[in-house]
């Protein structure tokens, strides 16, 4: 058991001109599961890596103990065992290529005796349920799969405390129900103490009594009461309308036939017909760890698929790669993977040369510029942009772009209200210029209502159109 | 064979083949690789990959050698051969030698540090995720009207960028592993360098040397 004290900690991150954390003090209860809570970019990441002594905090000030033990103080040795932490990306937490194997290596860094591996390696997969997938390489996985790999690997490493980092961001909400039983059993029979940083409070009522609101860089812990009605207050947003279900005649443009989607041996999508309607805007949504993304992925011909997918009646995989990737384009669910260079005039330049409209003013762009608060910004590095800024910026180089079906992956995440409303007033004016097919997949269902014509929910590897029926 | 000697014995000949000039060693290194490559059941299609891409460059080279008219036969002959035995030689290194092994060997019995052998083994598992990232750069770029070709600079930059912030994340997760550089670690798997692995190589290099330098052609 330990107790996690953080006293006075500032953390300012180089470059920037507030700090992110802000004398902070709190303190997480021992053999207790605590939730942090708070706005994407608040910094419950850099605080949880700070914890866990994977951020250099030398010119900051503050300090961190466990048990009242100054981090600095704990033997070099000792320190995986005090402390270890699960990460959002679950295929970038791994050295060796299997389970056993990375194991093995986690036991070897902590100076495990050779014959006592095997035991304590067959005890933490047992215990996280996964004894099956002990020889399987890793890089095979699903993310569930390998987030138990990483959670089994700290049960075998005996950490006393645990801190998650978005761990269920891409996982599907079965495996996510797993974890959070097995993460309760840590903290309940093995006295574990658990720190994890979610935005999404869904399921956790029942575990978790104190909740930690991280906000304007300080911590609040929220008592029992108010924390049960924060999270009643969390449920997640409904469509405000009620979309049509479309009618048989409607022009499709996409349109798949025993379309089945797979990730390693886990069937996302049973195969099965899937239309998809000219110039209107269907919204998807479903579970994390769906599929969304992968048919997104299968729709830019970036991920395998069975069955046969064609667009306005030719096999996608007929078409000339170099073509059809300006009729169907992706707007990234990550900013950074749509960009190619360095500054945003050069990124703006690249989509207004090879751009839909030909004369697209420079009026025009600072317009758009200002409209959506980047103006000024033409010669910033396109990486030092905050994650909204850089969000806007990839929208709006797509929509210069205009592609005759344009899919959009998240894209309003990490931005304010404000903001979405202004990039759906935007989608919804190129959409009418250029009479473009929008499909697009959000969790943020909120101002979205002006913009959804169709919504096509994916649940129990299913895609289905739901909705009003139409009254001819 | 120990890996880290095996490693060693590989890069040792294909460095002293390259300033001798004795086809009939090269051949009958070319006989011996492809005799120990099929007792280890290398498939049969890597083999023929393994054949025809230096047969196709061997020959070119030959040819235009032989255009040029001032080589010798003898010259031409060891050209020929010396692409092969590089190619063999690697051939049976990387075909007959699991990546885990070798690590553990080189931080075992070559005292590598051990942050540069897991590093490095790290990034290789990643293999298949680099390759992904590389195509979706590539998707990416085709959306925008441009097309990157392996040669395209701005699609290395891409991937660099990419790649670093994957070993920050890796580095972190190895940190979080309790990996600590150069602190003791233990060994799951002992990686033995016996005797026989030392005169296996000194006799099969001393074999070599007599061959390369007792007049044969």
């Amino acid at each position: 058991m330990a107790v996690v004290n953080v006293n006075h900690l500032t953390y300012h991150y180089p470059h920037q001109p507030e700090p992110v954390l802000n004398d902070l003090s709190v303190t997480f209860p021992a053999g207790k599961f605590s939730l942090l809570t708070g706005i994407s970019g608040g910094g419950k990441s850099t605080l949880l890596k700070l914890i866990a002594g994977l951020l250099p905090n030398s010119d900051n000030h503050g300090t961190i103990a466990f048990d009242g033990q100054p981090w600095t103080s704990i033997p070099v040795s000792q320190r995986a065992q005090t402390v270890a932490m699960l990460f959002q990306e679950p295929s970038l937490q791994f050295t060796m290529d299997t389970v056993e194997n990375e194991c093995r290596f986690v036991l070897e860094n902590l100076q495990v005796a050779p014959d006592a591996m095997p035991d304590r390696i067959t005890t933490a997969l047992s215990f996280i349920g996964i004894t099956n997938l002990r020889h399987r390489n890793l890089m095979t996985l699903s993310g569930g799969e390998q987030q138990k790999v990483a959670l089994a690997i700290i049960v075998a490493m005996n950490s006393d405390v645990i801190l998650l980092d978005e761990p269920f961001a891409s996982i599907d909400p079965a495996a996510r129900q797993i974890l959070l039983n097995k993460l309760v059993a840590l903290c309940t029979d093995h006295g574990k103490t658990i720190v994890l940083a979610d935005h999404d409070l869904s399921g956790y009522a029942h575990w978790v009594d104190h909740l930690a609101v991280l906000e304007a860089g300080q911590v609040t812990l929220l008592t029992p009461a108010e924390t049960q009605a924060r999270f009643a207050k969390f449920v997640p947003e409904k469509l405000a309308i009620h979309p049509m279900i479309p009618s048989n005649d409607a022009a499709t443009v996409l349109q798949g036939t025993q379309l089945g989607l797979t990730q390693g041996d886990r069937v996302l999508l049973e195969p099965q017909g899937l239309p998809l309607y000219e110039h209107k805007t269907t919204l998807i949504t479903g579970p994390n760890g769906s599929g969304k993304s992968t048919l997104f992925r299968a729709l830019v011909r970036l991920g395998k698929y069975q069955g046969v997918l064609t667009y306005q009646g030719t096999n996608i995989q007929k078409i000339r790669q170099r073509r059809y990737a300006r009729q169907v384009s992706l707007m990234f669910q990550t900013a950074a993977a749509q960009f190619l260079n360095v500054t945003v005039a050069e990124e703006l330049a690249l989509s207004l040369k090879y751009g839909r409209s030909t004369d697209f003013s420079a009026e025009r762009l600072d317009g758009l510029l200002t409209r959506l608060g980047l103006n000024g910004r033409q010669d910033q590095v396109l990486y030092s942009l905050s994650s909204g800024q850089q969000k806007k910026l990839q929208l709006l180089c797509m929509l210069i772009m205009a592609p005759p079906v344009l899919l959009l992956d998240e894209p309003f995440k990490g931005l304010d209200l404000a903001s979405v409303t202004t990039v759906v007033a935007l989608l919804r004016e190129v959409q009418a210029e250029f009479n473009l097919t929008l499909i697009l997949v959000s969790h943020q269902l909120s101002g979205l209502d002006e913009l959804v014509d169709y919504h096509l929910k994916l649940d129990d590897q299913h895609l289905q159109y739901v909705g009003v029926s139409h009254e001819s | 064979m120990n890996p880290s000697l095996k490693l060693a014995w590989v890069v040792l000949l294909a460095l002293e083949l390259s300033f001798t000039q004795v086809w009939t060693v090269n051949l009958v290194l070319i006989v011996i690789s492809l005799i120990l490559m099929l007792a280890c059941h290398v498939p049969l299609k890597r083999l023929l990959w393994l054949t025809g891409v230096p047969l196709f460059f061997a020959s070119a080279l030959v040819w235009s050698l032989t255009l040029q008219g001032s080589a010798s036969h003898h010259f031409l002959i060891v050209i020929f051969t010396r692409m092969f035995v590089y190619v063999y030689l690697g051939g049976l290194f990387t075909q007959t030698t699991d990546p885990l092994i070798l690590t553990r060997s080189l931080e075992q019995n070559a005292h590598l540090p051990s942050k540069f052998a897991y590093g490095f083994l790290a990034a290789f598992n990643l293999m298949p995720k680099i390759q992904a990232e590389v195509a979706s750069i590539k998707a990416a770029a085709l959306m925008r009207g441009q097309v990157l070709h392996v040669w395209s600079p701005q699609l290395y930059f891409k991937a660099i960028l990419t790649a670093m912030h994957w070993s920050d994340q890796l580095s972190l997760a190895m940190t979080s592993h309790g990996f600590v550089e150069g602190a003791p670690r233990t060994q799951a798997e002992v990686i033995p360098l016996r005797r026989r692995d030392w005169w296996l190589t000194a006799g099969s290099l001393i074999i070599i040397q007599v061959g390369l330098f007792t007049g044969l052609p």
